[in-house]
Formats: structure tokens, sequence, C-alpha cells
């Protein structure tokens, strides 16, 4: 795990805020340590792929601002006190989420962020998979120890959506939608999933780690055939490549913000209250047919929103509303000649 | 016409070779056409609204009442209760084979099953060493805070 403090996120940190080079003295004073330590450090940087030029008696320069992806990068871009401060990389692992669950249960600390350039094991809900070619996406889980009882920590579900969905927002510059509980929607394509996990006991949890998956830069060709049509990324919405590093410090920059407020109320449901109310501004569903799956069973109703506990309200047919917890929600389209639900959604 | 109705005569006609089926009851009409087009019920997403809203209990919903209150246990069997309301899984996906079943022997630290509510997934550990006498509920339905789920036997 690096930390923010460490020394080759400070000498990053120092070169890039430079207009020119940075002495080898000034590193060395800046970080406490000696000139040969300092160099050192710069010889592991560039072996991670910064290009930094030395030119004798002036000092250290970034030649490219191509710069590569992983947690040196992360740590030095964040503008964040809890979430981002300490961030393991992986050019590829299993599921970045059993790794954050690995090294919580091993003692890492509030806000730690773990980052993948690719999952061979990418996990969804119930065993399912994540799709993640290298190179395009963000794949994230976030360590959080809230101090909050387990009936309440599925509330932090739509504390992630919020963020997420104010994020994709801000980048596209359109307004997404949320499927509940936390997919993310551009014109019903899905562009991010959350999926987090737990460890508690029955009156404290241990700690909830939030896992992200967005399509950045994803060429939608990448993708299992199945999942096209239902699918978009960053790239597609906002016309443009977008970094990976910057959307994943507006990310953590969201999800501390709203961490901060909802810890302010003190976690209970009346703490959560500003969540559900962001959330409801992006959900679109309400007075239109679903249909919820769960484990063995399937039903359908007209939504009427989310109660302030997070159920999804469905009025069944027969005039009942029915809260439901768990489940896959499809939209229904309800037409004279179809009333098909949409796969893929 | 109710969803589990609907349910039974597609499970039906799925076990011919009828194509397409009307059926008339109380709650209404149906027609089920099989085939690329799937399920299809026109009539019953707009028939039934307008009647007044209540909430109740529903196998993918939460306040289902527990039917196995706390009873008296021996002192060596501990009870491993459901730390929230969820959904409850023996195993982590569909495909894969329960954590835990009758007779397991199981350690501190193993985990016995997993709580989903809105896509938070809580996998619940065992707290003892010993062996699993009892597992109390089904798969997939739902549980309510501090609901019993497993019996423990502790070793000595």
């Amino acid at each position: 795990m690096l930390e923010r403090s460490s020394a080759e996120v400070r000498i990053i940190e120092l070169l890039k805020g430079a207009t020119g080079p940075v002495s080898g003295a000034l590193l060395s004073r800046e970080l406490g340590m000696s000139r040969s330590a300092v160099w050192k450090h710069v010889e592991a940087l560039r072996k991670a792929g910064y290009a930094i030029e030395a030119k004798p008696r002036a000092g250290y320069r970034l030649a490219s601002k191509d710069f590569p992806f992983g947690a040196v990068e992360l740590l030095s871009s964040v503008q964040t006190d809890t979430v981002g401060s300490q961030a393991l990389f992986f050019d590829s692992v299993d599921s970045t989420n059993t790794e954050a669950l690995r090294l919580a249960r091993d003692g890492a600390v509030e806000g730690a962020v773990i980052v993948a350039d690719t999952q061979k094991q990418g996990r969804g809900r119930v065993g399912r998979k994540w799709v993640s070619p290298p190179r395009v996406n963000l794949y994230t889980s976030i360590i959080l120890r809230p101090s909050m009882l387990p009936p309440h920590a599925h509330m932090l579900t739509f504390l992630a959506a919020v963020a997420m969905a104010e994020v994709i927002e801000k980048v596209i510059k359109k307004r997404p939608t949320v499927k509940w509980p936390n997919d993310i929607l551009v014109d019903g394509r899905k562009i991010a999933g959350i999926l987090l996990e737990m460890d508690s006991e029955i009156d404290r949890v241990h700690f909830v780690v939030i896992g992200i998956g967005v399509n950045i830069n994803l060429d939608i060709d990448l993708l299992p055939h199945e999942l096209r049509i239902g699918a978009t990324s960053v790239s597609i919405e906002a016309g443009s490549d977008y970094s990976r590093v910057e959307f994943a410090t507006a990310l953590y920059y969201a999800l501390e913000k709203w961490y901060k407020i909802v810890s302010g109320l003190g976690f209970g449901l009346d703490g959560f209250a500003p969540v559900v109310e962001a959330w409801r501004s992006y959900f679109s569903h309400e007075g239109k047919t679903l249909r919820v799956s769960s484990f063995n069973d399937t039903i359908e109703g007209i939504c009427v929103g989310i109660d302030s506990d997070g159920a999804l309200l469905l009025r069944r047919p027969s005039g009942e509303v029915e809260r439901i917890i768990s489940g896959d929600v499809q939209l229904c389209r309800v037409e004279p000649w179809n009333n098909e639900c949409e796969e893929g959604e | 016409m109710d969803l589990k109705s609907i349910k039974a005569i597609y499970k039906f006609i799925k076990s011919t070779d009828i194509v397409e089926i009307e059926v008339e009851g109380e709650g209404g009409k149906v027609r089920l056409r099989r085939g690329a087009a799937g399920l299809a019920n026109p009539e019953s997403a707009e028939q039934h609204v307008e009647s007044s809203a209540s909430v109740t209990a529903h196998a993918t919903g939460g306040s289902a009442p527990s039917n196995s209150a706390p009873v008296e246990t021996p002192d060596n069997i501990k009870i491993v209760a459901s730390p929230m309301v969820g959904t409850f899984y023996r195993a982590s996906s569909p495909e894969t084979s329960a954590f835990v079943e009758i007779g397991s022997v199981v350690r501190s630290g193993h985990p016995l099953c997993i709580i989903e509510a809105m896509k938070l997934m809580n996998e619940v550990e065992c707290e003892y060493n010993g062996k699993v006498v009892s597992i109390l509920v089904e798969n997939g339905q739902p549980v309510e805070y501090g609901e019993p789920l497993f019996h423990i036997e502790v070793s000595k």
C-alpha cells in the first residue's frame, strides 16, 4: 500500500508543481533524504513509466505529460483527505473487491483504495462477471470503516450511486439516471456498476468495500456480443477519451463529500436522507412498469419510488405495494403492441 | 390474475406444444405466447392499478415474520443470527456449492452464508469452532435483522 507521503508521490507532486527543473538539492531538502536516495526514487519512477529528465546543474523535470496509470499518479492527483489517502495498484488482479476485502481484514485503513488496470474475475451481483478489459476502464475498490450499525449499511449503496452519477454528469455534460439500487445508465445504457461488500458482527460494521467499475474509454466492440447493446462509456458519451486518473480522483472526491455529509449526520437513516433525495433526482423509473427478478421469483409492478430505507416500492396488480430489498430490475416498455422487458438493462 | 397464476400457465404451456393460450379467470384475462416474443400479458399492466396501496411482504421483499423464533438451546449450541434485513444465500453464486452443509465442521472465520440488501453483500462468518447442526433458512429467502440462520454445535 503506497501512501501519499511516500517519497515517490512527493517527487512527482514537486515536479508537476514546478515550472522548470527541480534541483536534486531541493528535492533532498523537501523529502529529508540524501541526494542519492532521491536519485534511487527517480530511477524507480522512470521504471514505472515517468519520463523524468535529469539536466546537469539544473535538476529533474518531467519531459512528458503522458503519465503512467498507477498508484503514484493517483496519489499525486487526489484532492481528498481520506478516500484515496493510500492506494494499491495492480496491472492485473482477480478482483479489486476481493483484494480490498483481504487487505481490510489485514487492517487496511479507511479510505485506502485498490485500483487495477484489468481484472481477471471482475464480479457483479450473485457471482455475475464484470467484464474488465485492460487499458480502458476504471476498476477500483474503496475501503470504508463507518461507525454505523449493519442494518443501515446498505444505504451506502445509494451514496456510491449518487457520487458516481454526479461525476458522470460533470464529465459527459449529460444527466445520467440510476437504476435501483445503484447502476448508472445513460439513455438506458449501463456506464457504471457498483457492488458493495461488508464484513460485520451483529452490532458492528468492521468495514465496507465499495467496488466500482466504470466504462471510461471502452470501445463497445471489446465487450461480449450480448452486452454491447446495453452498454456505453464515458468516451462514447463525451465524444472524446477521458483520463482514468482524473475520473478516479473526481469520484474519490464525490464519495468523500457525501461520506462526510452522512457521517456528520450520524450514519442513521436521517443522515442518509440527503443521499436518498439526491438519488431520487436521478431516478427515472417512477411510474414505469418494472420487472424484478430475484433468486427464485420474478414480480412485476408499477414503481412508486423508494422509501427512506432504500427499498424499491412496486405497486402490484392487486394494488398492494411491495418493498423490494434485493433483485435485478428490468424496465418493461408498456406499449399497446408489447410489454416486453428490456434485456441487458 | 396474479403473477403466480400466469407463471403456472406459462410453465404448463412450456411443457406442451401450445404456442399461444388465452385464459380467463377472476382477475381478468391473460394471453401467453411462446417463442421469440417471449412472455406477453398485455392486459395485466393496466388493469389493476387503482386499488388502494398497502405494504406487504414478499419473497423478494423485507418484512416477512420470522418463523423460527428463538428457542431454548443447549449451552453448546450457538445461534448465528442475521446482522441485517436482506436475502439469504448459501453460496457466493448460483454456480458454486454452498459454503456449509449440515454436518460441516467450521472454524471461527469460516464463511457461512451471504446476506444481500440492495447490492450490499454481507458474508456472515462463523464466530465459533464447531459443527453446523442446523440451517434454519432456505436459499434465496428474505431474512430479518437478528433472525437465527444457523445452529453451531461448539466443540469442547
